[in-house]
């Protein structure tokens, strides 16, 4: 464990100076800022308009974070060659995995938070209150966050930067579905659309952004099971990864 | 020291082509050994297979068929892995970090507990004194290979894979490289050492394997690959004429039947030597006899 937090720190550090990174975090907050100062039509909805803008932007900036993050990191590994002196001798392949992922994911949680702590601060500012949900829900996108990484981490073993982007986003599209609506994707078969979205994860269990909006109390069982949710996905997403990039040839 | 540290057994290396119609074949069949604490030449024109091998030794490729065992183990072991220094052909480093901090990570990954004299020590050892703090991306390709032979070193590995470790290097930095390698074989680490620079392995290798085309075309020590085929030069003369000198490249069979020759003619042989030959000359011969 300890080379694979060596590592994580090194791609942390490596992570802070893209400029990519700042980038999605400042378009983030600008969305933010610009949510909080878009006119409601009424002073009873403006909360409400608020917090569902607000957390819809933290739940595109975590996709985009972990694009961002992840879709270069082993292609541009495996091209400059910073891959081979790690991987032939100090870390082994899934140290190495391991310790990008969670690289990663310590810079995503961080810009995150930033990005929950930011729509707080606009809460403040517009004299709204902050619901006792939104760090709980902050929770949530957080697990999504990771879970989005570790998909990317995924699609970067066996695919380009250039087809990981769609396939990323696709997924993340396909996986907000209901059971409905993705069997209407292909009506002919249903049998086979309702066994595919089985398999498919669903990511509309992190979304609580409604509830929360309108005040609605959240059971405190519903996060702890989406985050276990979340968690197992991420380490089978992460295990997958690992096996297909204990195939490749460096 | 006795027993072979990296054993290679008919290894083959294929790679698909783009389509993936047809098979490039990189490292056809190759077979050899490297024994603990000697020093081992690779050598091999451009495209003979020889990154290929290495890569296959240290666990980066899987060989097509074959296999490739470090002290009986598979080459993705991790016990195996922590008994290996390894310094690529263009070492490329993350370019944010200085080579302390390089180490410093380094060691931490390896899991070793090493303190900043030593690895200032080591760093001195490989010309980077003064240059510590200094972060990678000014460094020259000569500097980042001193970093690489630093970590490479900083385990004391039982052996060093070197793959063209002083290409590009100055020959001052070169001898440097030389005699850093020595110490180590001297210290009991096997090298394994890839290189064109063939004076360079001549000078310190105790073994060399010769690829082409991904074949190995020849293997020995050093004093037999230099001996082999080379040639004969007799001197001899005839009755009634001055002494003759003939060189003769077609090994012992040539001189044999060249005796006979003259002692039909009724000739005295007055001198037969070998000629000695530069691993260049070998080299060369061997490699362009497999094209």
């Amino acid at each position: 464990m300890r080379a694979v937090w060596a590592f994580a720190r090194m791609t942390v550090r490596s992570l802070l100076r893209r400029r990519t990174v700042w980038g999605i975090l400042i378009v983030v907050l600008l969305g933010l800022i610009a949510i909080g100062h878009v006119p409601s039509f009424n002073v009873q909805t403006e909360g409400r308009f608020v917090l569902e803008f607000g957390l819809f932007g933290l739940e595109i900036g975590a996709l985009l974070m972990a694009l961002g993050l992840a879709v270069n990191l082993y292609p541009r590994d495996r091209e400059s060659g910073t891959i081979l002196p790690l991987v032939a001798v100090p870390i082994s392949r899934g140290q190495y995995l391991m310790g990008r992922f969670l690289g990663s994911a310590l810079v995503q949680i961080v810009a995150l938070l930033v990005g929950c702590v930011g729509l707080m601060v606009i809460l403040i500012l517009n004299d709204l209150s902050i619901p006792s949900t939104l760090l709980p829900g902050t929770l949530l996108l957080l697990v999504e966050g990771l879970f989005l990484l570790a998909v990317v981490f995924f699609f970067s073993f066996w695919t380009s930067p250039p087809l990981n982007v769609p396939l990323t986003l696709a997924l993340f599209v396909l996986a907000q579905m209901s059971v409905r609506e993705f069997v209407g994707l292909f009506p002919q078969a249903p049998s086979l659309m309702r066994l595919l979205r089985l398999l498919l994860p669903h990511m509309d269990v992190f979304h609580v952004k409604d509830p929360i909006a309108h005040g609605e109390s959240v059971p405190l069982l519903y996060f702890l099971l989406a985050c276990l949710y979340g968690l197992a996905y991420t380490s089978f997403m992460l295990s997958v990864a690992l096996a297909v990039f204990r195939e490749r040839d460096l | 020291m006795s027993g072979s540290c990296i054993e290679v057994v008919d290894l083959q290396k294929h790679y698909p082509t783009r389509m993936g119609l047809r098979r490039i074949r990189a490292v056809e069949g190759i077979s050899f050994s490297l024994r603990n604490g000697d020093i081992l030449g690779f050598l091999g024109p451009n495209g003979a297979g020889k990154t290929t091998t290495i890569k296959c030794i240290l666990g980066l490729l899987r060989p097509t068929s074959g296999s490739v065992r470090l002290w009986g183990e598979p080459p993705a072991a991790a016990k195996v892995r922590q008994r290996i220094g390894f310094v690529p052909e263009n070492p490329t480093y993350e370019s944010c970090f200085t080579p302390l901090e390089f180490l410093r990570t380094f060691s931490e990954m390896r899991g070793l507990d090493q303190g900043s004299d030593f690895m200032l020590g080591l760093l001195g050892r490989v010309g980077l004194s003064g240059w510590e703090t200094t972060r990678i991306d000014r460094f020259s390709k000569g500097m980042r290979q001193r970093l690489s032979l630093a970590l490479a070193l900083q385990s004391q590995p039982d052996v060093l894979v070197l793959d063209e470790p002083t290409g590009g290097l100055d020959p001052l930095a070169r001898k440097e490289f030389r005699d850093i390698i020595l110490e180590e074989s001297r210290r009991g680490a096997a090298v394994f050492l890839s290189s064109h620079l063939l004076s360079e392995v001549e000078a310190i290798c105790d073994r060399a394997v010769i690829l082409s085309q991904g074949r190995k075309v020849s293997e020995g020590s050093m004093e037999e690959l230099l001996r082999k085929k080379s040639p004969y030069t007799i001197r001899f003369s005839l009755p009634g004429s001055t002494p003759v000198e003939k060189r003769l490249e077609g090994g012992e069979s040539e001189l044999q039947k060249e005796i006979d020759s003259i002692r039909r003619r009724d000739g005295t042989i007055l001198a037969v030597e070998r000629t000695g030959r530069s691993l260049e000359e070998v080299f060369l011969e061997v490699t362009g006899e497999e094209r």
